[in-house]
C-alpha cells in the first residue's frame, strides 16, 4: 500500500475540512453526518449543549479517538487526508499539524516534569535534530509568546506552581511550538475566572492575526462565541443544526433549536422594575459583621480566605454574592450555615449568634434547630444527593431530622415538594443517578425547601449545567422565591445570572468585599475597579455589543498592579 | 414550563441488584463462586456421604498411597486423606469466615469513627492502627498462641483481633473522603447530627469497600489459621485444619510421600483463590456502579 | 497581566510561613512515628505481662512454689507498680537492652544483631528480585488491560498469592531437591554473611520461595498504580503533542507511578518479616525468622518480645522512609505553594 505523501496546504485551501464525519460507539452516534471547514485565520464557534458531539468531532480531526469509536467520512488537515493514515502517520500530523487545547488546565500538565521540559518536549518530538537547549531556549520563546511573563524562570518551575490560567497558557505554547495549521481549544476557558478567560481569548486572537493559524473554538458559552468568532457552528445530537457568520446567528436565528439555545442564555441587563422587597430593616435575616475565615495553622502559613466582611440580608431579599474563584465566597457561603467555623467576626443568623473561634463545626442542639430554618442548595448534582437513597428519602431527610409529622405526612410532603419542582412526583422512587443534572438540582431544592426556610443558601447552583437546563432551574428558583418569600444568598461567578436574579449584589475579590449595593447600580453604574474590571471581562451574547465591550476593556486600568502586589 | 419532566421507564434497581448484576457478568467470579460453593459442600455434606474415621489412630493402614479404598492415601496415623480434607477443611472455613467477619465488622466501625471525626479523635485511633500493623499479624499470632491455649473460639478471636486493623485503615479514607461530600455537608446543614452521618450516609456508603475487603479479609484469614497450624501452633487435636494435615506430612513429604500435602496446600490455594476473585469480581462490579453515576 | 498577578496575589496573602511544607510534613511525620513507637513498646510490654503466672512461671516452670514465684519477682522487679515498670523497661530500651534469653545464654540484643543481618539479606533479595519482575509485568498488564494475557497473569498473580510459603519452598524443595538433584535442601549456615553470599546455590530456593508471593502483590500494585495513571488528563495532553505511546508509558505514566511503587515499598517490610518466619523455619536458615520460631517453641519470651520491638521500629522506619522518598518524589509536596 502506497503511503499517502503529508503534504503541506496549497494557499487558498481550507486549513481543515470535516466531510460527512459519523462517529460511532456501537450502536449509539455520538457524531452524525457532519460536514464542515474552517479557512486560515479564521476563528469558527462550534458551539452545543453536553452530548451535542462537538468534542467528538475534535477528537476524530486529531485522530485521539477511543479505540471502541469507528468512524467513517473524511477528515482533511492542511490538505492531508487522515483516512488509512496509520497510527505512525496520525501521529506525525497531531501537535505539528494540528493541535488542541483542552478544557482542565489544572490537570492537564503532568505534575512531575517541569513546564520547559514539557514545553520542549512538544518541540523535540517532531523534530529529533533539535539540541536539548535549543528545544528549551524555544521554549521561552514560546511561552513569551503566550503571554507568560518572566519565561526564563517559568522553564523550572513545575505546574503546581502556575495558576490556572497560566497553565492554559502553557498549554497554549505547546499547542504552537510546531506552528500548526489548525488548533482546537476545546472549552479551554470554560475552567477559567471571567477575567482570565478574556485574555486568553485576546491570545487565541493574537495567535490568528499573527500566524494566519485557522482556530476552532469549541464551548456551551454563548457569550465566549460572541467575543471570539467569526463563524458559528450549532450542534444538537451529533449533527450540524446551524452553520452562520457570527452576526447572522445572533441576530436572525434561522432554526428553531438556535433560537431557544439563545433565549436561554440569561443576559447583563438592568431590571429596574425588579426593586428589592420593602423590609422594615430590623431582625435581618442573617447579619454578617467582620466576618474573617483563615485556613492553615499558624506553623505552615495561614491563607486569610475571607478577610473582614459584613453585609446583611433582609427577609424576601436576594443577595447575589459574586466573585472569582479564590474570591472567599463559597467560605462566606459555608460559614453563613454554620457549616464552618470562623476565625473570628460574627454571624447572626435568623437572630442567634453562631459560634466563632477555632474548633470543629458546632453540633449543639441549638444549632441544628437553627439549621432546621436554612436550607442549602450545592453546586455539583453528582454528589449532592446520597446514591444510596432513594428521592423519597433524600427529600424526606430534614423532615425525619426534625422530626416532622409521621410516615403518612412526611410522603405528601414529599409529593407536594416534588409538585413544586416541576417533576413528577413518580420520582420518588428512584435513584439519584438515574435522574439528569437538571433533575437533581431539582430535588436538591425539593429537599432544602422541606421544612418552609426562612434563608436558602445557593452555592452556585447551575453552574454545572447546560445552559437550557439552567434557564429552567433559574426560572423555578425565582417562582418559589416570589412564592414562598425567603430569604436568599445566592453565590455565584456568573454575572449574567445575577443580574436576572439578585435584588442586591456583593463583589468578592481575595476575601475581601469589595462593593455592595443595588444590583442595577453594582453592575451598570460599579464603584469600584475591580467590579469594572469584572463587568467588562463578562461576554455578552450579542457580537457587535461585544466588540465595543472589549474595546472598552482593554482601555481600562490593567489588572490592579497595585492591588495584586500589596496584599 | 413543562409540568413534568421525563424520567426514564424502567424500573429502578437498589445497590445490590445492580451489584449482583455486574458481578454475573464476570467468568472468574461466577467460577470461583461455584468452586466455593462446592468446596462448602464438600467440607460440610461430605462426610455424610464418605464415612472415614478422624478421630482414631489406625496404624495398620497407615503411610498408604493413592488407591483403592484410599482415593488420596493414608497419613501417618491411618487417617484417610480425603476425609481429613473435608475434616480439616471444616475448621478452615469456619474459623477463615468467623475471624474474616469480626475483623471486618470491627474494622468498618473504627475506620468510619475515626474518619468522620477527624482532628484528634482521628489522630489517636489512626495512631493505634499504625501500632497494630507495624507488629506483623502472624507474629501477634504466635506470641498470643504462646499465651494461650488455643481453641477454635480463641483462635478465631485472637485472628479477628489481629486482623481488624487493615480494614479500619481503607474505611478510615473512606470515611474521609466521604465526609466532604456535598450530601454529608447537606446534611449537617439541616441539622443531622454524627450518628445519623456516620450510620446513614458514610456506612452504607463504604460497603462496597466492606464487602470487598471481607472476602480478602477471609482469605486471610484462612491462611493465617494455616501458617498458625503448619507451625505447631493452631488447631488443637483432635481437630485439624488444612495447615495442620500440611504440617503433620512435612516430614514425610521430603521422603517421597507426596500425597500427605498436596492435597492439603491444594485445597487452601483454591479456596483463598476462589475467596480472592470473587473479592476482585466484586470490587470491579462496585467500581462500574460508581461510574454509571 | 491579572492572571500573573493573581499568582502574586495568592502567594501574597499568605502570611510569612514560619517553616518551609516540606520540613512541616516531616515533623509531623517524625512525631506519629515517635507515638506509634511508643504504642508499641506498650503493646509488648502489656504482651510480656499478659503471660498467666507472669514470666516467672516461663522459666521456673510449672513446678516453682509460691515462694520461689515472689524471689523470682523481687529479684526481677517484678513486684513494683505497672507503670514504674513500664518506665524502667522503656529506659532499658533506649539503651539498647532488650532483656536475656532464658533459653539461650544470651542477651536478646546480641542475639538480635547477628540474625537481623541475615534476615535483611533474604528479605533484599527477594524484594529486589521482586521488583525486576513486577514492575514490567504490571506495566504490561495495566497497557494490555482486559485482553487474554492480563487476565492470564491475573489468574496467576492470584494462585501466586494464594499458596501459603510454606507450601510453595516445599513443592520447590520436592522439585528441585528430591526430584531433580540441583539444589541443596538448607540454605547457607554459615555465621558471616560473607560465608552466606559465598554459597549461591543454597540462597536460589528460599529466596525465590519468598519472591514468588511478591511478585504476586507488587505486580497488582503496580498494575492497578499505572491504571489509575493511563486515565489522567496528562496522556491526553502527551498524545496530542505527538507523543509516541510507548514514550507516553515508559516516561510520562512511569515517573507518576513510582511514588506510589515507592510506598509499597516501604509498607511492605512487616510481610517481608512474616514470610521469614516461616522459609527460615523450613531451610533452616539462621535469621531472625528462626530466631522467633525457635523462642516460640521454647517459650523463650525476651527474645520473642525482643524481635516483635524490632520489627515494630523496622516497620515505622521503613514506612517514615517511604513518606520521605515519597515527598522528595513529588514535587507537589516537596515545596511551592500547595
Amino acid at each position: 500500500m502506497t503511503q499517502p505523501e503529508l503534504t503541506k496546504a496549497t494557499p487558498g485551501q481550507a486549513a481543515l475540512t470535516i466531510s460527512d464525519l459519523t462517529v460511532s460507539f456501537g450502536a449509539g452516534r455520538a457524531v452524525d453526518g457532519v460536514s464542515l471547514s474552517v479557512a486560515p485565520g479564521e476563528i469558527v464557534a462550534i458551539v452545543g449543549e453536553s452530548g451535542s458531539g462537538k468534542s467528538m468531532t475534535a477528537m476524530a480531526a486529531m485522530g485521539l479517538l477511543p479505540p471502541t469509536a469507528k468512524w467513517s467520512g473524511d477528515i482533511t488537515v492542511g490538505g492531508t487526508s487522515l483516512r488509512g493514515l496509520s497510527q505512525a502517520q496520525l501521529r506525525k500530523l497531531r501537535g505539528s499539524r494540528i493541535a488542541m487545547v483542552f478544557q482542565e488546565p489544572m490537570t492537564a500538565l503532568n505534575p512531575s516534569f517541569t513546564i520547559g521540559w514539557q514545553v520542549a518536549e512538544a518541540v523535540r518530538v517532531h523534530d529529533r535534530s533539535v539540541s536539548r537547549s535549543d528545544a528549551l531556549a524555544k521554549a521561552a520563546e514560546l511561552l513569551s509568546l503566550a503571554g507568560i511573563p518572566d519565561p526564563q524562570r517559568r522553564l523550572g518551575q513545575y505546574p503546581h506552581e502556575l495558576s490556572g490560567g497560566l497553565r492554559q497558557r502553557v498549554m497554549i505554547a505547546i499547542a504552537i511550538a510546531c506552528d500548526p495549521a489548525v488548533l482546537i481549544a476545546d472549552e479551554a476557558t470554560t475552567a477559567l475566572d471571567v477575567t482570565v478567560q478574556a485574555e486568553i481569548l485576546d491570545l487565541l486572537r493574537e495567535i490568528r492575526d499573527q500566524r494566519g493559524t485557522a482556530i476552532c473554538v469549541i464551548t456551551h458559552n454563548m457569550g465566549v462565541v460572541a467575543d471570539s468568532a467569526d463563524r458559528v457552528i450549532v450542534m444538537h445530537d451529533g449533527k450540524i443544526v446551524e452553520q452562520a457568520p457570527v452576526e447572522d446567528l445572533f441576530h436572525r436565528p434561522a432554526e428553531e433549536y438556535t433560537r431557544t439555545l439563545l433565549a436561554s442564555v440569561p443576559r447583563m441587563e438592568p431590571h429596574p422594575e425588579k426593586a428589592a422587597p420593602q423590609t422594615g430593616g430590623e431582625n435581618p435575616v442573617l447579619a454578617v459583621a467582620d466576618l474573617t475565615v483563615d485556613f492553615g495553622s499558624r506553623v505552615g502559613g495561614a491563607l486569610r480566605a475571607v478577610d473582614n466582611v459584613s453585609f446583611t440580608l433582609h427577609a424576601g431579599e436576594i443577595l447575589g454574592l459574586v466573585g472569582e474563584s479564590g474570591s472567599g465566597k463559597s467560605t462566606v457561603g459555608r460559614c453563613v450555615m454554620g457549616l464552618l467555623r470562623p476565625t473570628s467576626g460574627s454571624v447572626r443568623l435568623l437572630g442567634e449568634e453562631l459560634p466563632a473561634g477555632r474548633g470543629t463545626v458546632g453540633r449543639g442542639r441549638r444549632l441544628r434547630r437553627l439549621r432546621q430554618r436554612c436550607g442549602i442548595v450545592f453546586q455539583d448534582p453528582g454528589s449532592s444527593l446520597d446514591p444510596r437513597m432513594t428521592i423519597e428519602e433524600c427529600v424526606a431527610e430534614p423532615l425525619v431530622i426534625a422530626r416532622s409529622g409521621n410516615g403518612a405526612e412526611r410522603a405528601a410532603r414529599v409529593a407536594e415538594l416534588l409538585e413544586s419542582v416541576r417533576l413528577d412526583p413518580a420520582v420518588r422512587t428512584r435513584y439519584p443517578h438515574e435522574l439528569s443534572g437538571g433533575q437533581r438540582q431539582r430535588i436538591s431544592i425539593a429537599r432544602a425547601l422541606a421544612l418552609r426556610p426562612e434563608l436558602l443558601v445557593a452555592d452556585e447552583p447551575t453552574s454545572a449545567l447546560d445552559v437550557s437546563v439552567q434557564a429552567t432551574v433559574l426560572d423555578l428558583l425565582l417562582d418559589l422565591q416570589a412564592e414562598l418569600g425567603f430569604a436568599c444568598l445566592f453565590i455565584t461567578h456568573d454575572l449574567a445570572v445575577v443580574s436576572f436574579l439578585a435584588h442586591r449584589v456583593a463583589v468578592m475579590q481575595s476575601g475581601k468585599m469589595v462593593e455592595t449595593g443595588e444590583r442595577d447600580q453594582v453592575l451598570f453604574a460599579p464603584a469600584d475597579d475591580y467590579t469594572r474590571r469584572l463587568v467588562a471581562a463578562a461576554p455578552v451574547p450579542d457580537p457587535v455589543e461585544q466588540r465595543q465591550r472589549r474595546a472598552e476593556r482593554l482601555t481600562l486600568p490593567s489588572a490592579g498592579l497595585e492591588q495584586g502586589a500589596a496584599s | 414550563m413543562t409540568a413534568t419532566a421525563p424520567v426514564r421507564a424502567t424500573p429502578s434497581r437498589g445497590l445490590y441488584r445492580r451489584v449482583a448484576g455486574q458481578l454475573v457478568r464476570n467468568p472468574a467470579a461466577m467460577i470461583s463462586l461455584g468452586v466455593l460453593v462446592a468446596v462448602i459442600v464438600f467440607c460440610f455434606l461430605g462426610p455424610f456421604f464418605y464415612h472415614t474415621d478422624q478421630i482414631h489412630v489406625n496404624l495398620a493402614a497407615k503411610d498408604l498411597p493413592p488407591g483403592t479404598g484410599h482415593p488420596l492415601g493414608t497419613d501417618d496415623v491411618g487417617h484417610d486423606i480425603l476425609g481429613r480434607l473435608m475434616f480439616g477443611g471444616q475448621t478452615s472455613l469456619e474459623i477463615g469466615v468467623a475471624a474474616g467477619v469480626i475483623a471486618t465488622v470491627i474494622g468498618m466501625l473504627w475506620g468510619a469513627v475515626a474518619g468522620y471525626a477527624g482532628g484528634w479523635t482521628d489522630a489517636v485511633m489512626m495512631r493505634v492502627v499504625d501500632a497494630g500493623i507495624a507488629v506483623p499479624a502472624l507474629f501477634l499470632l504466635l506470641v498470643a498462641a504462646t499465651i494461650l491455649t488455643p481453641t477454635i473460639p480463641v483462635l478465631i478471636v485472637i485472628i479477628g483481633v489481629v486482623s481488624w486493623l487493615v480494614p479500619a485503615r481503607l474505611v478510615r479514607a473512606e470515611a474521609v473522603s466521604l465526609r466532604t461530600r456535598e450530601y454529608v455537608q447537606a446534611m449537617i446543614a439541616m441539622g443531622g447530627g454524627s450518628r445519623r452521618a456516620v450510620f446513614r450516609h458514610i456506612i452504607p456508603n463504604v460497603v462496597g469497600t466492606v464487602v470487598v475487603n471481607a472476602t480478602f479479609q477471609v482469605a486471610d484469614a484462612i491462611m493465617l489459621v494455616a501458617y498458625l497450624s503448619f507451625l505447631g501452633l493452631g488447631v488443637p487435636l483432635p481437630r485439624t485444619d488444612w495447615g495442620g494435615i500440611l504440617a503433620g506430612g512435612l516430614n514425610y513429604a521430603l521422603d517421597g510421600y507426596w500425597w500427605m500435602i498436596v492435597p492439603a496446600g491444594v485445597a487452601i490455594v483454591i479456596v483463598v483463590c476462589a475467596f480472592n476473585f470473587i473479592g476482585d469480581g466484586l470490587r470491579d462490579a462496585f467500581e462500574v456502579r460508581l461510574r454509571g453515576r | 497581566m491579572a492572571a500573573e498577578q493573581l499568582t502574586v496575589a495568592v502567594a501574597g496573602r499568605r502570611r510569612r510561613a514560619a517553616v518551609p511544607p516540606l520540613a512541616l510534613f516531616l515533623i509531623k511525620r517524625l512525631l506519629q512515628s515517635v507515638a506509634v513507637l511508643v504504642l508499641v513498646s506498650i503493646i509488648v510490654f502489656g504482651l510480656l505481662h499478659a503471660l498467666p503466672g507472669g514470666p516467672a512461671r516461663g522459666i521456673l516452670g510449672q513446678q516453682a512454689t509460691i515462694t520461689q514465684i515472689n524471689a523470682f519477682n523481687a529479684a526481677q522487679g517484678f513486684d513494683k507498680p505497672l507503670i514504674v515498670q513500664y518506665l524502667d523497661y522503656l529506659g532499658r530500651l533506649l539503651h539498647g537492652n532488650l532483656g536475656q534469653s532464658y533459653k539461650l545464654n544470651q542477651s536478646v540484643g546480641s542475639l538480635i544483631a547477628q540474625r537481623l543481618p541475615k534476615t535483611l539479606v533474604l528479605g533484599a533479595l527477594s524484594t529486589v528480585l521482586a521488583l525486576i519482575i513486577a514492575v514490567p509485568l504490571g506495566v504490561w498488564q495495566a497497557v494490555r488491560r482486559g485482553r487474554a494475557a492480563d487476565h492470564a497473569i491475573t489468574a496467576g498473580a492470584f494462585i501466586a498469592y494464594a499458596m501459603p510459603s510454606f507450601f510453595v519452598a516445599l513443592i520447590l524443595i520436592i522439585i528441585f531437591s528430591d526430584t531433580w538433584d540441583v539444589l541443596p535442601p538448607l540454605a547457607p549456615q554459615a555465621s558471616t554473611l560473607g560465608g552466606i553470599l559465598a554459597d549461591p546455590r543454597a540462597l536460589v530456593m528460599p529466596v525465590l520461595a519468598g519472591t514468588i508471593a511478591t511478585v504476586a502483590v507488587f505486580s497488582r500494585y503496580v498494575r492497578s498504580a499505572v491504571l489509575d495513571n493511563l486515565s489522567e488528563d496528562y496522556t491526553r495532553t502527551a498524545r496530542a503533542k505527538g507523543v509516541a505511546e510507548q514514550r507516553v508509558i515508559s516516561v510520562h505514566v512511569l515517573r507518576n507511578s513510582l511514588t506510589p511503587l515507592i510506598t509499597m515499598v516501604g509498607y511492605y517490610v512487616p510481610v517481608m518479616f512474616s514470610g521469614a518466619i516461616v522459609i527460615e523455619a523450613i531451610f533452616n536458615y539462621p535469621g531472625m525468622g528462626l530466631l522467633f520460631w525457635n523462642a516460640a517453641q521454647t517459650s523463650d519470651y525476651p527474645t520473642e518480645l525482643g524481635v516483635v520491638l524490632v520489627i515494630g521500629v523496622a516497620t515505622v522506619v521503613g514506612s517514615l522512609l517511604a513518606d520521605l522518598l515519597q515527598a522528595l518524589a513529588d514535587p507537589r509536596v516537596r515545596g511551592g505553594i500547595r
